[in-house]
């Protein structure tokens, strides 16, 4: 009888919390297919009373919210395969290769993780401007293409390769380059979705840096654009709900349909750490 | 014990190798080390780049940044926001795991899925989303409880609005953390403190909570270090107001540097957090590590 009764409290404990999680999601996404008056009237209601797109509409004709979008997901796939492809490459080396110097490397690489943003932003900033970088994609994808939490999951993650298999390639002849191509990267898939998956979100939210370096609204990016938009159509909160939604609802569908990977991806990140 | 040295080394290693360890330092000399040591020197400069300032004036930006009483608001409010929202992430995050990891939960996957979704979104878009929510006249928030609180301008209110948004967002990455620090504690554990006839309370208190140590000091370690650097929902759903009321020290930096551009001084602040940053991770390290 006490077990029953503990077994339906934690069910509706966490019932509540997945409600208040998902509660804000839902009121964007019902919100954004009311219009305007419907979003502030003083009567409020759930669902929308009648449902419309205008603000989807209207967003995009007014606003180009799509090619943010666009863009957005541009950088995001050059600066993701990049960050990939290098970690993968120094975690192969700093985990594999005994040379001297490869624990400071190492060491420094980790300790890069833990400066603020603050820090070096500023000078970053001075130094992308003087090197006539603004307003280029180069900027947005320079600063970010090496990662400190990607080298660090990768070497975790190869240096459990054994040994004698990249032993065996290398009596068969293959060289370095081969064996990195055609063994390391293919047995490490999990880690490389992992890190894909997060570098593609922090690229995707980041906000500063492409609001310092890009100044055309044709090349912006879709967090920036949120802000403009905002600043622009300071009332318009339906439009805001549609802007939300477009940015909010993509990254939920991949979520849902890859969380097994994502969930994977962070557990093997601390499990190792 | 007597592994045996490969003769060093085919040619594509060694070409390989220095490749990659040419790569990784110079580009941290280039995008790391020296914008540290621009910042540096700058925040001993009269720095703006507006009018194209740039003067020597030795410690005033530090003299001038502790009797800044923003600067101990901020300072002031950030420590709050720290205590506050990792103390909530943790217990959020250890009990709502300790709960789906009961036998007694089936649907984990899916509480699990759930929990961890606000995560994944984007943090300017769902600052937007909250300060609508937080919206006096149609919000979410006053509509569903009959209250009347004007949340975001004031100064009673605001900060708390501001945390309990970021608890939201964030206790998912807990729970997953404190799910998988769960999983790799060994069931002969729990096995014998029931021989030994431990009740849940103290099976928690003496095996748990000891053996997630761990995975303890990586959430709070990672969230210390991301929430001194918070300062997007601030930018979004306050600009720091009312009054001075939401400043948090990384939200002041950017103020300061990239709405006023006073350089040396905001480089000065950020050094300041650098320095908090690390004495705090040190000390937590120390704190957690030596408890049990």
């Amino acid at each position: 009888m006490k077990k029953h009764i503990l077994k339906y409290s934690l069910h509706i404990v966490l019932a509540l919390v997945g409600i208040i999680t998902i509660l804000p999601f839902a009121w964007m996404i019902l919100s954004s297919f009311k219009s305007n008056e419907e979003i502030s009237a003083l009567h409020q209601t759930l669902l929308p009373k009648t449902f419309t797109l205008e603000n989807y509409v209207s967003l995009q004709s007014n606003f180009d919210f799509l090619r943010y979008f666009a863009n957005s997901v541009l950088i995001a796939v050059i600066v993701t395969v990049l960050v990939v492809y290098i970690s993968c490459l120094c975690g192969f080396v700093l985990s594999k290769y005994k040379f001297r110097g490869r624990n400071l490397i190492f060491g420094f690489v980790m300790m890069t993780m833990m400066v603020p943003w603050s820090v070096t932003i500023i000078s970053r900033y001075t130094m992308f401007m003087k090197a006539g970088l603004q307003n280029t994609y180069l900027s947005l994808i320079l600063p970010v293409m090496v990662s400190g939490f990607g080298i660090f999951m990768m070497k975790q993650d190869i240096s459990a390769l054994p040994d004698e298999l990249l032993e065996a390639a290398r009596i068969d002849g293959a060289n370095e380059f081969r064996i990195f191509h055609q063994i390391v990267l293919p047995m490490s898939k999990n880690s490389i979705s992992a890190i894909a998956i997060f570098q593609f979100l922090w690229v995707w939210e980041d906000y500063l840096w492409p609001y310092l370096m890009i100044d055309s609204d044709k090349k912006q990016l879709l967090a920036v654009g949120l802000t403009m938009f905002n600043g622009r159509y300071a009332t318009d909160y339906g439009g805001l709900f549609a802007a939300t939604a477009i940015s909010i609802v993509p990254v939920i569908v991949v979520y849902t349909i890859f969380q097994k990977r994502f969930v994977a991806g962070v557990a093997a990140g601390s499990v190792k750490g | 014990m007597f592994k045996k040295k490969r003769a060093l080394q085919s040619k594509s290693e060694i070409v390989l190798r220095n490749m990659v360890v040419t790569f990784l330092v110079a580009y941290m000399a280039i995008f790391m080390v020296i914008p540290i040591v621009i910042a540096f020197a700058g925040s001993f400069h009269n720095w703006n780049p507006l009018n194209g300032t740039y003067k020597w004036i030795g410690l005033d930006n530090y003299i001038r940044m502790f009797q800044y009483p923003t600067f101990w608001v901020s300072m002031g409010n950030t420590v709050i926001f720290c205590i506050v929202v990792v103390a909530f992430r943790v217990v959020l995050g250890l009990g709502l795991a300790y709960a789906i990891s009961s036998r007694m939960v089936k649907s984990k996957t899916f509480f699990r899925t759930i929990f961890y979704m606000p995560t994944v979104t984007p943090l300017v878009a769902v600052a937007y989303v909250w300060k609508i929510m937080y919206n006096p006249q149609f919000g979410l928030i006053d509509n569903l409880f009959g209250l009347n609180i004007n949340w975001l301008y004031s100064s009673k209110f605001a900060l708390p609005a501001v945390m309990a948004m970021t608890i939201w967002k964030d206790f998912g990455y807990a729970v997953i953390l404190f799910m998988s620090g769960l999983l790799s504690i060994p069931g002969d554990y729990y096995e014998a403190s029931g021989i030994d006839g431990a009740n849940a309370w103290q099976t928690f208190r003496y095996i748990t909570l000891p053996l997630l140590r761990p995975t303890m000091i990586l959430v709070v370690i990672t969230s210390l270090i991301s929430y001194l650097q918070a300062y997007v929902p601030v930018m979004v759903m306050t600009k720091g107001g009312p009054g001075t009321s939401t400043f948090l020290s990384s939200y002041l930096v950017y103020d300061q540097a990239f709405v006023k551009y006073n350089f040396g001084y905001a480089s000065a602040i950020a050094f300041f957090i650098l320095i908090f940053t690390a004495v705090l991770t040190l000390l937590s390290f120390k704190l957690i590590g030596e408890k049990s």
